[in-house]
């Protein structure tokens, strides 16, 4: 009897915590694809996977850089066999969302379903765009319900992060067998909320999880918010609008009209602050850059010719006007191959390339890349000299694309602009087929191993893009991947960034703002910058 | 009946043209769909099991012979992205897309025909002048900048309508979100079709049967409002009825800016993501819808004028 009250008042708590009245209302500016998370890859499916399931590790949503803490894990992981072992504890009394698919019982979740939720992302049959992360793994054992042992192929001190991995939340098998082919439209978890209402590519409604376990901030129970209603909207105008209207309460895509509510120097302006409307900024965890194909015959290679070849584009592209006329000035240069909040960042390195048409053009007219009677240069051997640029055909690549005719124009280098879809650029980038190119990469987890690795010979027709391939990186890159974060890793780190730069294998460019707008009824609310959304943590003030 | 089984019939080579092309469309210039669905990192056996999985390993007559019996048997199987049954993405996709249509088409039709006929009556009068001259303006102005303007006008800056968004229930759509964007597609659609009910109207007011029963005494409203409009209404309804199936797809600027879950914004999504399975549908459903409001136009002709003999 005792603990049927117990239990009432418990359940009394958590309806008061969450208070139905206040409905968080966000957008987004591209459509789901689904909520099974071993089946997606794009950030707005996994914003509501996030929601909806619990890793075992998550950050802490106030420490800058972004700091792992438990979930559902009793503690972090104990990491043994130098790094080739993690063993964890799921805490006890932490239950599924009820659902159909346990047939009226309490489902408790336990080791058990994070060993199968981590294996389906190796499974062929999911085809798991994320597979990537987990490919690491050896072997799952769970030893009893609560205990999961997971053995690596080889030393990974970040392994850590792939635990606290949106995606790596712990589905239920029953749920994903109950629901089969629609597991994607029927996400069972045990985080802070459930999926209420879901129409497909218009509209998703989560409420409170009312099962949710207790978790608690400064003394008050989380999440405060009864629900989210996530509204797709892929136009700017609507967003801007909508927001302007109160029809939202945040909103972060707005790129395109940040001058109308941002001052020069990134301030809110006046007339937006005066109506209580607050902004949050920050800079993504990325980095945008140009690369060089180094397998490419006209500018690949590491003679010294070629590698002043690719010295000279570099030196002779404004990363200042990409940041000016494309970015509209939201966003950074980014000097280091990892970005602002990620562990390995080094705030004080300068990249050793710098924007000088004069010493591009001195440096080539050295290396033999002489003018002919059209105005181009040639190259030393006399054939011609074409710089084959790839983007899409898109309004924002165009304004790339005259960049890059800026650039070459400046040092004499016909361009010649190769446009393709995205998949085909895709393909033909993991194929090594193209010349120069604009990529971007965010942080999957802030370490600094999730961008080094971009660079890493045997990534190359994966995530290398340049196809870069120098025994020096990798040997530096191998030693890394032994050592945990802190000074070791950081000077291998510094020595592998100045190696890309001598390489000359890319230009960085930047990385863009984030500028969160957001409605004066919503509190609490801080990007953190890896977790896709703060929903657990945010509270809105109801009218009087 | 033999006059209906024989253009069923010719719906048959029609069809295998529109499949034959947009399957090798898709295959020539649509890209390799496995590397968009292997994600940020993807090993070659990775893509290799992706177009094991979905089928684009197998050679071309394969993927014909089996796009040909989806088309036999209307399953389209699932979405390449979403995992979603073709089916039911149209399923749920169609109200949306009809609550906005069926609205929009009648609205701009009365509309559109009732101003025709003014300006035809009046004809070389000032009137005719000025709303010609408004209908060529207003043809020349892109979709993109209505939206725009009405969606920021109305919506926006006087709050007579929410400026996006889509409900739960008809009663709550028709009433509410879809009445902005209905009003967008009239002012669109009243400029081409005035210019164009106009030329059916002054076809028609010079003909004898006009004059004599002019003749006959019978009032000017009896005369434009019985007479001629139902021997115009022939090009009228052929307009009206070949509209509908391209608006039906077309309509996706509408339904994005208006966050509208319909089938214009499904296509839109499908080719940005490479996602064959829906754009074969759509084409095939698109194509079908077409030749089926072209009968129902020859239908209609014998309906509306006795004369006419369908052969």
């Amino acid at each position: 009897m005792r603990a049927l009250g117990l239990l009432l008042a418990l359940a009394i708590s958590g309806a008061q915590a969450a208070d139905p009245a206040k409905i968080l209302r966000v957008t987004f500016q591209a459509a789901e694809t689904g909520f099974d998370p071993a089946k997606v890859s794009d950030y707005y499916s996994g914003t509501v996977i996030e929601a909806i399931f619990d890793p075992l590790l998550t950050y802490d949503y106030l420490a800058r850089p972004a700091t792992l803490v438990p979930n559902t894990a009793v503690a972090l992981p104990r990491i043994t066999d130098g790094g080739r072992t993690y063993t964890l504890q799921v805490r006890r009394g932490i239950y599924f969302a009820e659902d159909a698919a346990f047939k009226g019982a309490r489902r408790e979740l336990t080791a058990l379903d994070y060993a199968y939720s981590l294996r389906r992302f190796l499974d062929p049959k999911n085809r798991s765009p994320y597979a990537f992360l987990f490919e690491g793994i050896a072997g799952i054992e769970t030893p009893d319900r609560q205990t999961i042992v997971i053995r690596l192929k080889r030393t990974d001190f970040n392994f850590a992060h792939v635990l606290a991995f949106p995606l790596a939340g712990a589905v239920a098998r029953e749920a994903i067998e109950h629901y089969g082919d629609e597991s994607a439209a029927h996400p069972v978890g045990s985080g802070p909320f459930r999926l209420k209402r879901y129409v497909r590519s218009s509209k998703i409604v989560l409420e409170a999880n009312p099962g949710f376990r207790e978790v608690t901030r400064e003394g008050e129970r989380l999440p405060k918010i009864g629900g989210v209603e996530v509204s797709i909207m892929e136009e700017t105008q609507s967003r801007w609008l909508a927001f302007q209207r109160g029809e939202s309460d945040m909103e972060y895509q707005l790129s395109e009209v940040a001058s109308a509510f941002i001052t020069e120097d990134g301030k809110l302006r006046p007339e937006f602050a005066a109506r209580g409307i607050q902004l949050d900024r920050s800079v993504d965890p990325e980095i945008i850059y140009l690369y060089f194909n180094m397998q490419d015959k006209t500018v690949g290679g590491l003679a010294k010719e070629k590698i002043a070849l690719r010295r000279a584009i570099a030196m002779s592209y404004s990363v200042d006007d990409q940041i000016r006329i494309i970015r509209k000035g939201q966003a950074v240069r980014a000097q280091y191959p990892i970005p602002p909040g990620v562990a390995g960042h080094d705030p004080d390195y300068r990249s050793a390339i710098p924007h000088d048409p004069r010493a591009a053009n001195a440096l080539l007219d050295r290396f033999g890349y002489r003018r002919g009677a059209d105005g181009f240069r040639r190259m030393p051997g006399g054939e011609p000299l074409v710089i084959r640029y790839s983007s899409m055909p898109t309004e924002r690549d165009r304004q790339f694309d005259e960049l890059m005719k800026r650039a070459l124009d400046s040092i004499g280098v016909r361009l010649e602009i190769h446009k393709d879809r995205f998949p085909e650029l895709l393909k033909l980038e993991n194929q090594c087929r193209l010349m120069v190119k604009h990529s971007a990469w965010i942080a999957d987890y802030p370490d600094g191993d999730n961008f080094m690795q971009l660079l890493y010979g045997p990534n190359s027709g994966q995530s290398n893009n340049a196809c870069y391939k120098s025994a020096e990186y990798d040997k530096r890159y191998e030693r890394s991947r032994l050592l945990p974060q802190g000074p070791a890793r950081d000077r291998l780190y510094h020595e592998m960034a100045r190696l890309m730069e001598t390489d000359t294998v890319w230009l960085l460019t930047d990385s863009r703002y984030r500028n969160v707008l957001l409605q004066p009824r919503v509190q609490g609310f801080h990007k953190h910058p890896v977790m896709h959304q703060e929903w657990l943590y945010i509270d809105l003030e109801l009218p009087r | 009946m033999s006059y209906l089984v024989r253009r069923l019939w010719q719906f048959v080579p029609t069809l295998a043209g529109v499949i034959l092309l947009v399957f090798f469309l898709f295959n020539w210039v649509g890209g390799d769909p496995a590397y968009m669905l292997a994600g940020k990192i993807a090993s070659p056996e990775a893509i290799e099991n992706i177009r094991r999985q979905i089928g684009v390993d197998q050679p071309y007559w394969v993927q014909l012979w089996i796009f040909v019996k989806q088309v036999a048997t209307a399953d389209f199987g699932a979405s390449w992205s979403t995992n979603e049954r073709v089916s039911q993405i149209f399923a749920t996709r169609l109200g949306p897309s009809l609550t906005v249509l069926i609205p929009l088409l009648l609205a701009s039709t009365l509309l559109s025909l009732a101003v025709a006929m003014l300006v035809a009556y009046y004809r070389g009068s000032l009137t005719d002048r000025a709303a010609m001259i408004g209908c060529t303006v207003g043809q020349s102005i892109s979709i993109l900048v209505y939206i725009l303007v009405f969606q920021y006008v109305l919506g926006y800056q006087l709050a007579w309508f929410p400026v996006q968004g889509w409900g739960s229930t008809l009663g709550e759509n028709l009433t509410r979100y879809a009445v902005l964007p209905i009003v967008v597609g009239v002012v669109v659609s009243l400029a081409p079709d005035i210019r164009l009910y106009r030329t059916f109207f002054l076809d028609e007011i010079g003909q004898d049967y006009v004059r004599t029963a002019r003749a006959k005494g019978l009032g000017e409203g009896r005369v434009l409002w019985l007479h001629v409009l139902r021997n115009a209404a022939i090009p009228v309804a052929t307009n009206v009825l070949i509209q509908l199936p391209g608006l039906l797809a077309g309509a996706f600027l509408i339904e994005r800016f208006f966050s509208i879950p319909g089938i214009g914004r499904e296509v839109i999504l499908a080719v940005e993501r490479s996602d064959f399975p829906v754009i074969k549908a759509v084409t095939v459903y698109v194509a079908i819808a077409t030749m089926v409001m072209n009968l129902t136009a020859d239908l209609l002709y014998r309906a509306l004028d006795p004369r006419v003999q369908l052969k």
